[in-house]
């Protein structure tokens, strides 16, 4: 199945990278994320069908479809910052990773306000 | 998009390594120095234009 697939794949880049570091120091870094761009390319198929199946869900249920909009943007972004920092502590500098995922979460963050003000709008509604 | 990425780079990085020494064994250095240069940008170049995919597809994917 594609558990064994990843897994795989993953030990032989991690051993490309070991033997890399040896010849060509600099290089180790380009195998890294070449290694970990083919990883996730091969989980992409399955994210479109969960999407597909969320979508029908969301629209069967009636729910805003600009909140679905706002959670799928959350959820990307969420996945490209943990992309860039996991690189970025690998190198070493941890420093960086860090200032990216404060980045993200301040991202997120100015992203999700219109969820909160139509929640506060609703509150005040409920209010006599 | 599979695994022979990998050992295209990992190849590349062997081949400049060997290119290296038997040039600096031929005594010309500087030019030893450039192949390091060439490969090195090559590599660069194949990761930019994945990177560049790949923010691609996410992009479409979650509608960014």
């Amino acid at each position: 199945m594609d558990v064994v697939k990843i897994v795989g794949m993953g030990l032989i880049i991690s051993l490309c990278v070991i033997l890399i570091k040896q010849v060509k120091p600099e290089l180790s870094f380009a195998v890294l994320v070449a290694g970990s761009i083919i990883m996730i390319s091969m989980i992409f198929e399955y994210f479109t069908n969960v999407f597909g199946v969320l979508d029908t869900i969301i629209n069967a249920t009636g729910i805003d479809q600009e909140l679905f909009q706002i959670v799928l943007k959350i959820i990307g972004i969420g996945y490209i910052i943990e992309f860039g920092a996991g690189l970025c502590n690998d190198t070493g500098n941890t420093s960086i990773g860090e200032k990216m995922l404060l980045a993200g979460k301040i991202l997120i963050l100015v992203i999700s306000l219109p969820i909160v003000t139509s929640l506060f709008d609703i509150v005040i509604g409920l209010i006599p | 998009m599979g695994i022979e990425i990998i050992f295209k780079i990992a190849a590349i990085g062997i081949l400049t390594a060997v290119i290296n020494q038997v040039l600096k064994y031929a005594g010309k250095d500087e030019i030893a120095t450039f192949v390091t240069l060439a490969g090195l940008i090559i590599v660069l170049v194949m990761i930019i234009n994945m990177i560049s995919e790949l923010f691609v597809t996410v992009k479409n994917l979650f509608m960014l």
